[in-house]
């Protein structure tokens, strides 16, 4: 009878642990499960990390980092991340030691998938990377990076073009505004990126420290050439008296809808406005610029990303913290598909998935640049900016807006989210 | 004193005696294959929670696949018809069978099973890796073995007996089965040119790179995108199929209604279904000839071929293979991509470029039976 017992209790444990190796098959939906970018924060001792994170609101793991690689040598953490073509995952990085690093994925012995590390690659000297955007210049596709802080000095920034197969920089695209002369093009803290035939854009942001210079002008760069050719001026109201700090652009196309016209949309920062530039491709020239969008008189504030389904095209403004949806095929002009989607202050990146249950649902990160509060005693304060910072992901259902869950990063993980990122990608069609 | 070592012999011969009874009974406790890693882009998989991957079910499934003791005349073995060396086919339209005509079906490629797939065999007949398993054994075309009488045999093997015990327990069909679907699953390829491609370690030729594209891309005249339409089918290519259920299976066009055959209609009883068969991985295709459920064609020019040119209509035909044409201005004659000659070359050598030879010549996957540890 004992022995009975002991051979129960073998058989019990032995079925336990195999269980416990052992992926249980309704575990394994992985289409909600988000990537993030987590800055440590200082005054509550953390690490910068990436993560893996659930954020269906359905699943008992809502919230929950699944895989989580920490970077404790790092004083600024990686920035924002971008899949390649071909399923390479790629993070642009604060911190000069790491400006741009390569993201290794893969799948234990459960089917799980698990963040392996990220390789740092030679930048040639760019710091602060920013956009990632694939491109072709003359058949050839590149990988190309925008830089802030380019090589350094107060009117830095570069747009870096790498192979795609090795990492290895092919040309680093640079033309200081000191050095240039007078009228002609420069690039100067480039921040978005996006392209359309072989026409490129970047915009004119903000100069890294936050404090030596902000841009106001958008820099388009021949592909062919892959050299800048002009500069466009989107500046008009400065509610902040600071120029117009465009971030984000989008080079709206036919190949988004065949009903696009083309032209760039770019979002001003500090000028809280969405500015037009039409483009004609067969004269190669670009139109008159103009506001389309403003943010004073709509009372938003920091506009920042585009993102794009199949057909609507969505803008987040960090104040009062909405995502703004407008008609695809009706741009280049914002015609509203609907009312706005309240986040949380910061309203930034965002991703589309779907729940278990089929429901389309959009993830919002609400932070712009997890910079603290000096009435925490944090260093890293900014005081615009900190007022931005909600360490927020909302999730909501994509259809109505309603707010179904959120998980406050800072509370639960004693981190800021920097960057939000789906594990398959995030879902939209036409980021750049 | 004599009496002390007496007794001590004893007490140690009691041990002794004790340990092999307790070894026997205990329940196994086998090794998790806890230290190989995916490639992410491969997906997700998942092993059924009551047959976990283990060495020791391996290393039986690895026995149990190369043994022709599991067919009744003890001549064949499930690597008879799948050849490690040509991707685990065997080179036939169709294998022969045990009363000297031809099984039904062309012998399919086992590669990459850990991920996807629902249902297996070309029909679809099979809902799991293990249901398949025994299902040649006992076919009586095939390998024509009862399983009792199998069972009975393993039993009599002292090695088999201790395989089982370790991975296991007892030696059962069930057991049987669990150790060849973990076999079959732990056949994992990964290092294809295109798999040293995808992790930047390599560069494409300009044909390959020409016929990746043309692989990709579903061809629209309205935008003068050329395409293959290859991947509308199959975008699970690089492991073994699609994970829902029926997704991955398609009337691709060989066959005129009138002699259509079953196909997935077999099973589901769906007309929908009539003319279905797997769309199989196409990785290590270029060693796999000759292709389709039947083996019909004996090149991949010949599969290109018929894509480009030789369609044929039935009811439920593909859509996506039905409007997939490159040049619909050039007349509606013929069904197909009507793509150039060098276009089908180009996505010939990107296919080539998912061979894996290091896949070919595991040793770890090879016949244990030959030296192979």
């Amino acid at each position: 009878m004992h022995f009975n017992h002991f051979k129960h209790s073998i058989l019990i444990g032995a079925g336990l642990v195999l269980a416990g190796l052992s992926p249980a098959l309704s575990q394994d939906r992985e289409e909600s499960q988000g990537m993030v970018l987590l800055r440590g924060l200082p005054t509550l001792d953390t690490s910068h990390s990436v993560a893996i994170i659930e954020l269906d609101p359905e699943s008992d793991r809502f919230g929950e980092i699944i895989s989580e690689v920490e970077q404790p040598e790092m004083v600024h953490p990686l920035h924002h991340l971008y899949y390649s073509p071909n399923g390479r995952l790629y993070s642009t990085g604060l911190d000069p030691s790491c400006s741009l690093a390569e993201v290794g994925l893969s799948r234990d012995a459960s089917g799980a998938p698990v963040i392996s590390g990220f390789t740092c690659l030679d930048t040639q000297g760019q710091m602060v990377g920013e956009d990632i955007m694939w491109a072709n210049s003359n058949g050839q596709e590149y990988m190309f990076v925008t830089f802030l802080g380019g090589t350094g000095g107060d009117d830095g920034g570069s747009v870096g073009v790498f192979d795609t197969q090795t990492n290895e920089v092919v040309k680093i695209i640079e033309a200081r505004k000191s050095q240039v002369g007078e009228g002609a093009p420069y690039i100067m803290y480039p921040h978005g990126i996006s392209a359309f035939e072989d026409r490129m854009v970047v915009t004119s942001t903000v100069h890294p420290d936050l404090k030596t210079g902000v841009g106001n002008v958008l820099t388009i760069i021949d592909l062919n050439e892959l050299e800048p050719i002009e500069n466009i001026l989107v500046e008009k109201e400065k509610p902040l008296n600071f120029p117009s700090s465009p971030v984000e652009v989008l080079f709206a196309r036919p190949g988004m809808h065949p009903e696009i016209e083309p032209a760039i949309l770019a979002n001003t920062m500090f000028g809280f406005e969405t500015w037009k530039v039409p483009y004609d491709a067969n004269s190669k020239t670009f139109g008159e610029a103009e506001v389309i969008y403003s943010g004073v008189a709509n009372e938003t504030a920091v506009p920042l990303e585009f993102y794009g389904t199949e057909d609507e095209l969505f803008i987040s403004h960090a104040l009062p913290g909405v995502v703004k949806r407008y008609e695809l095929a009706a741009l280049p002009e914002l015609v509203s598909s609907g009312p706005d989607i309240v986040a949380d202050p910061g309203a930034h990146h965002m991703i589309f998935f779907t729940s278990a249950s089929g429901r389309d649902l959009v993830a919002i990160q609400n932070n712009l640049l997890n910079l603290g509060n000096a009435a925490d005693d944090d260093p890293t304060d900014v005081d615009f900016i900190a007022g931005l910072n909600s360490h927020t992901i909302t999730v909501h259902d994509l259809e109505t807006g309603e707010r179904l869950a959120s998980v406050n990063i800072k509370d639960r993980y004693n981190k800021g989210i920097e960057n939000l990122e789906g594990l398959f990608g995030s879902g939209f069609v036409h980021h750049h | 004193m004599l009496r002390v070592v007496l007794i001590l012999a004893i007490a140690a011969g009691v041990a002794a005696m004790g340990w092999m009874v307790w070894d026997r009974a205990r329940s196994p406790v086998a090794t998790p294959i806890a230290d190989f890693s995916a490639p992410f882009v491969f997906g997700r998989f998942a092993v059924p929670p009551d047959n976990p991957l283990t060495e020791e079910a391996f290393a039986l499934g690895r026995h149990l696949f190369y043994d022709p003791m599991l067919s009744g005349n003890n001549e064949v073995s499930c690597a008879t018809c799948h050849v490690q060396a040509l991707a685990f086919t065997d080179g036939r339209a169709k294998s022969p069978s045990l009363s000297g005509g031809e099984l039904d079906f062309s012998s399919m490629s086992l590669a990459n099973l850990l991920w996807g797939q629902e249902r297996f065999f070309w029909d679809g007949r099979a809902a799991s890796l293990e249901d398949q398993a025994l299902m040649p054994i006992q076919h009586a075309d095939e390998m024509g073995q009862d399983i009792d009488a199998l069972v009975d045999e393993l039993r009599a093997s002292a090695t088999y007996r201790k395989m089982f015990l370790q991975a296991y327990g007892a030696v059962t069909p069930e057991n049987m089965a669990n150790a060849l679907a973990t076999f079959m699953r732990m056949l994992i390829s990964s290092d294809s040119k295109y798999d040293k491609y995808l992790r930047g370690e390599v560069r494409l030729t300009a044909q390959e790179e020409h016929g990746r594209k043309l692989f990709m891309a579903h061809p629209d005249t309205k935008i003068s995108l050329r395409g293959g339409n290859c991947i509308d089918c199959h975008s699970q290519f690089l492991t073994s199929g699609f994970r829902d259920a029926l997704d991955g299976f398609s009337n691709n066009g060989l066959d005129p209604e009138e002699t259509l055959p079953d196909g997935l209609m077999a099973v589901t009883g769906n007309p929908a279904h009539k003319g279905f068969f797997k769309v199989p991985t196409l990785r290590n295709i270029a060693v796999t000839a000759p292709y389709m459920h039947d083996g019909r064609f004996e090149t991949l020019e010949d599969v290109m071929a018929h894509y480009n040119d030789g369609i044929v209509v039935s009811d439920t035909l593909s859509p996506l293979i039905l409007e997939a044409d490159n040049a619909p201005e050039a007349g509606q004659d013929t069904v197909g991509l009507r793509m150039t000659g060098e276009e089908m070359e180009a996505i010939i050598a990107f296919l080539h470029t998912l061979t894996d030879e290091a896949f070919l010549t595991n040793p770890l996957f090879s016949s244990p039976f030959d030296g192979g540890s």
